[in-house]
């Protein structure tokens, strides 16, 4: 065993001399360095994404219960070093002179927030807060001053207590958390809490525990909470608490993953091509070997130490351009960066590795095993080799790619819509291959296409072979292409300048045209009022809902909370029908992502409590939401005669212009029973990881460009040795150099027209279904790409042509016959 | 004193499928060769040398009859079986040389050691390179060096590592007439200074000449036997 290492060794360090394993140390490192680069970066920018995010929750992670927190919450988050600051929020009545308002209280104590910013107005101008009003003083929003008919410095009376107005708030980091944000808001000092009487036995109060400190001590902070929830505890999120912001967060991610998934193809056909000229290469080398002495076992030991070592050399190879890569990226969108990237851990290396290592043993790994039973005899016969396991080969590249792609892809979805692109390409390619050969055998006139036509035909494997891979790779970037071009725009299109900005509730049927009238005279158009209900969720297919029957946490929540109801026969223009019919009569239709938590199924009977009125209908439909796009949506939608009889009111969302905000105040006093939500923080949340993650997929997207490029060289260089062989041949029978040239010509072009409409075609249909069927956007299937994309291969195809001719020129035929290399 | 045979073959064949029949492309061949002897195995292109020197070899199997070579019979070994046996026993000259393209000449000269996991294979090999004439030499790689340099290094490769037979297939073939000879020359000379029994494949009659026995060959059958 040693003296197989020790020789692998030396094989190893005189092939690297002789630039041996070149293009297979570059394909695996171009790889690696591909999936470091994206995996690191995309990881530190969600890392970013997230972070921000969590300015919505006032802090990095909270821990909130329905009573007061355990103790060890706040010690362990200590323990890591991590700031902390405690918040009691429940529903108080708020009362000045004989007016009384429900207001929702937050109660603090130490510094506040900890992430994001709680700006306040005060008789000196506007101010962050950095801590807890001062014992004895509240800061109260707009609506309930408003109702109240107070000002900074007046006074009002909370439970006993009498509490002097500090500051109006004028934008609150954690509304997003409260359920109650609905209600007019208050915040005052924890402090002053035991003697206000507001607290006692049954009180319905959320107690919080808001952290933040470092990125890696918050992770091991809310891994251990996790673990350690007990009954009526729960650890808040974003992304539940914010649809908008999950589904850009989400869609932020599924792009990152699509672009890795097509930088990890790319790869993956790039090994597939360097482990073939490897073993093209060994071939002689093995068998005599073989004829020296050496055992298969020896052999296969030899060729298993020499892989490991190239496979090592090129992972730190790899690695370390990956990280400069990532590092060059990063500095690249320094500008657009709200604050520094979070550091880079070195988990995206080893995956990238993992990702290579899978690759060259699932892909490359036949190829290279049948390298290990050349047959002795080619010492004497150059043209014996072992006969291909085809069987082997492509199951084992099928596991391997399935094992990346869903690795890579997160979702089986993604993975075999990509994967279906892919094989359905491959597919088409050796059809219309096949077709075409025979096709233009036939009817081909002139020697320089017969003679191509002829060349690519015996050398049939290795055609279809490149054929194959420069569909793969051409595809590869047109999907590149689609995703940047049309995926990303249309994303970009869904958040216009004019996106709703503001939320009106309970307006009051009889309101209904006054309202639009005071709104339009601030300059608000086309406010689309809608009903809106609330109902309590009580039967499913006739049994009682009980929280503790789901397991999952946001069911349970959901189970028990009201639900805003509305109806409406006409799907809404941001709804899309995933299953079932359009309501008719009566039937609810549900949104799909509810109802794959609770269960929920075309035809299930559900029952809602309306006013204690029951309502029961079965679900007609699923359909999504595009919860990013702010307009008003409903998780469950009835139809009108379901709710006929009952008590109902109206709610629009709309865009206000910048300038009005003292528009809300008025609009408050006007019609005070209104509530008015200001979703311009969440809706800025939402642009900047759309903004954010459309300069990082660009920037990407130009490096998985410039990696897909040398695959796509690779896959013509494929079958180069022997054409370069057949050329000096022909030149040698005194053929002419522009014979040559129209031979090779011809061979690129037909390859090259081929692979590029196929890739052209199935990518324009493989974007679409990602477009439409994973990232929910509205796209159209582009069909200029199969006409680029043919034109792309022939421009391809002409470029190797010349480069080759260059080539050829500059050596001579005896040489070529002999090294073809 | 009669010296053992290190080379028997009895009634050895080898057919192929073709596309509509079974072809022979060697029947019949049967001889004993003692150990020191120097064969010529001779014919014209497609007579079945080269066929027969990969049987000989066990660098291939055959479908009929049997050859024991260094005294073990190859059909009773399997493939692993027959690569010790040629590690232990056998050298080997190839018409288009064989050498990997990517190592240096003392490399290429090394690697039979290396792979019997000699410790001295730098040492042997550099002084095999020397008698043959290329010590200055070593560094290079095939690329740099002539067809005759090329055909020396594999001799040096060949009688490296000691072998009791050496199989040389058409050892000049690539080869001009002058430097041929002188290839042929150094080959004979290492053979009788070493002991090496010799099993030549040539269509050259006057390189045939020079071994104590030959076997001809045409269409796949021996048409004259001498000495063996």
């Amino acid at each position: 065993m040693r003296a197989v290492a020790t020789l692998a060794w030396r094989q190893f360090l005189r092939g690297l001399r002789a630039g041996e394993h070149r293009t297979l140390i570059a394909a695996l490192a171009v790889t690696i360095a591909a999936l470091t680069a994206v995996g690191l970066f995309a990881g530190r920018v969600n890392g970013l994404l997230n972070s921000e995010a969590n300015n919505l929750l006032a802090a990095d992670a909270v821990v909130s219960a329905d009573h007061p927190l355990p103790a060890h919450f706040a010690a362990s988050a200590r323990q890591r070093g991590l700031t902390l600051a405690h918040t009691q929020s429940f529903s108080s009545m708020a009362a000045a002179g004989d007016d009384a308002v429900l207001a929702s209280v937050k109660a603090l104590d130490g510094p506040y927030p900890l992430r994001g910013t709680l700006l306040l107005a005060t008789a000196q101008g506007e101010r962050a807060a950095r801590a807890a009003p001062r014992p004895g003083e509240v800061w109260i929003d707009d609506r309930l001053a408003a109702r109240l008919r107070l000002k900074v410095g007046d006074t009002l009376r909370l439970g006993t207590l009498q509490q002097r107005i500090g500051a109006l708030i004028v934008r609150e980091p954690d509304l997003a958390l409260e359920f109650s944000g609905l209600q007019p808001r208050l915040i005052m000092n924890a402090t002053d809490l035991p003697r206000s009487g507001l607290i006692g036995f049954g009180s319905r109060i959320r107690y919080r525990l808001l952290v933040a400190g470092d990125a890696n001590a918050v992770t091991a902070w809310r891994g251990t909470t996790e673990a350690r929830l007990d009954r009526g505890e729960r650890l808040e999120n974003v992304r539940e608490s914010q649809p908008q912001v999950r589904r850009a967060l989400e869609r932020a991610e599924t792009f990152l993953r699509l672009v890795t998934l097509l930088a990890a193809t790319l790869a993956g056909t790039a090994v597939l091509l360097a482990a073939r000229r490897y073993s093209t290469r060994q071939a002689d080398a093995v068998a005599l070997f073989v004829t020296l002495g050496a055992t298969r076992a020896r052999i296969r030991g030899l060729l298993f130490i020499e892989l490991a070592l190239i496979f090592v050399l090129a992972a730190l190879l790899g690695g370390a351009v990956g990280w400069v890569t990532q590092e060059a990226l990063s500095w690249l969108i320094r500008d657009s960066l709200p604050k520094a990237l979070p550091a880079p851990t070195p988990l995206p290396w080893l995956a990238a590795c993992a990702l290579g290592l899978t690759l060259l043993a699932g892909v490359a790994g036949p190829t290279l095993m049948q390298l290990a039973r050349t047959p002795p005899a080619r010492v004497l016969r150059r043209e014996l080799s072992a006969p291909p396991r085809l069987w082997l080969s492509l199951s084992a590249t099928l596991i391997a790619a399935c094992a990346v792609f869903y690795w890579v892809a997160g979702s089986a979805k993604l993975a075999l819509l990509v994967a279906g692109g892919i094989a359905g390409a491959l597919v088409v390619a050796g059809l219309l291959g096949w077709l075409l050969l025979k096709g233009m055998s036939r009817f081909a006139r002139g020697f320089a296409a017969r003679i191509a036509l002829r060349q690519l035909a015996r050398r049939s494997w290795l055609s279809a072979a490149q054929l194959g891979a420069l569909a793969i790779g051409l595809l590869g970037l047109w999907l590149l292409t689609a995703v940047e071009r049309d995926l990303l725009s249309a994303w970009e299109q869904r958040l216009p300048a004019d996106a709703p900005n503001v939320f009106a509730f309970n307006i009051q049927p009889d309101q209904a045209q006054a309202f639009q009238t005071t709104i339009a005279a601030d300059g608000v158009s086309g406010a689309v009022l809608q009903p809106m209900i609330r109902g309590r969720w009580q039967t499913h297919n006739g049994k009682p809902v009980e929280p503790k029957r789901y397991d999952d946490d946001r069911a349970k929540r959901l189970s028990e909370r009201e639900f805003n109801l509305s109806w409406g026969e006409m799907l809404r223009a941001d709804n899309r029908l995933t299953t079932g019919a359009p309501l008719a009569d009566s039937g609810w239709s549900v949104e799909v992502g509810l109802a794959e938590t609770l269960g929920i199924q075309v035809g299930d009977t559900l029952g809602f409590d309306v006013g204690g009125t029951p309502i029961a209908a079965r679900v007609v439909n699923l359909r999504t939401v595009e919860w990013d796009s702010f307009r008003v949506n409903f998780f469950v939608v009835g139809t009108g005669p379901m709710f006929a009889d009952a008590p109902t009111s109206l709610i629009t969302s709309f865009h206000l212009p910048p300038g009005r905000d003292n528009a809300m105040a008025q609009w408050s006093r006007a019609y005070p029973n209104v509530t008015f939500i200001d979703v311009a923080q969440v809706l800025n949340e939402v642009r900047r990881v759309l903004g954010l993650s459309a300069s990082v997929l660009r920037l990407v997207f130009v490096f998985c460009l410039a990696a897909g490029i040398v695959v796509l060289l690779a896959a013509l260089e494929t079958s180069a040795p022997e054409r370069r062989r057949e050329a000096a041949i022909l030149r040698a029978l005194g053929a002419h150099s522009r014979q040559i040239a129209a031979i090779q010509w011809w061979e690129g072009a037909l390859i090259g027209a081929t692979a590029g409409l196929v890739a052209g075609l199935a990518a324009a249909v493989t974007g679409w279904a990602v477009g439409t069927q994973v990232l929910g956007l509205t796209v159209a299937i582009n069909w200029l790409l199969p006409l680029y994309s043919t034109a792309a291969g022939l421009a391809l195809a002409a470029l190797v042509t010349v480069w080759e001719r260059r080539q050829l020129a500059r050596s001579s035929a005896l040489a070529l016959i002999r090294d073809p290399g | 004193m009669t010296l053992s045979p290190i080379l028997e073959a009895e009634a050895l064949g080898k057919h192929v499928a073709a596309a509509t029949e079974e072809l022979d492309i060697l029947a019949g061949v049967s001889f004993s060769l003692a150990a020191g002897a120097s064969l010529a195995i001779v014919g014209a292109s497609g007579s079945g040398k080269s066929t027969l020197l990969s049987l000989l070899a066990g660098l291939d199997t055959p479908t009929r009859g049997t050859v024991k070579l260094a005294g073990e019979s190859l059909g009773a070994l399997d493939e692993d079986g027959r690569a010790r046996l040629r590690g232990r026993a056998a050298g080997f000259v190839f018409q288009s040389f064989q050498l990997l393209p990517e190592l240096t000449a003392l490399e290429n000269a090394m690697l039979p050691l290396e792979l019997a996991g000699r410790h001295d294979a730098e040492t042997v090999a550099g002084s095999w390179l020397d008698r043959v004439g290329l010590g200055n030499r070593k560094h290079h790689t095939p690329r740099t060096l002539s067809g005759g340099e090329q055909q020396r290094v594999a001799l040096a490769r060949a009688f490296a590592p000691g072998p009791q037979i050496l199989f040389a297939d058409e050892p000049t073939g690539s080869l001009d007439t002058h430097t041929g000879e002188r290839i042929a020359d150094l080959l004979f000379e290492l053979n009788a200074s070493t002991g090496t029994t010799l099993v030549l494949v040539t269509h050259d009659e006057k390189l045939a000449a020079r071994c104590s026995a030959r076997l001809r060959l045409a269409a796949g059958q021996v048409i004259e036997q001498v000495g063996v």
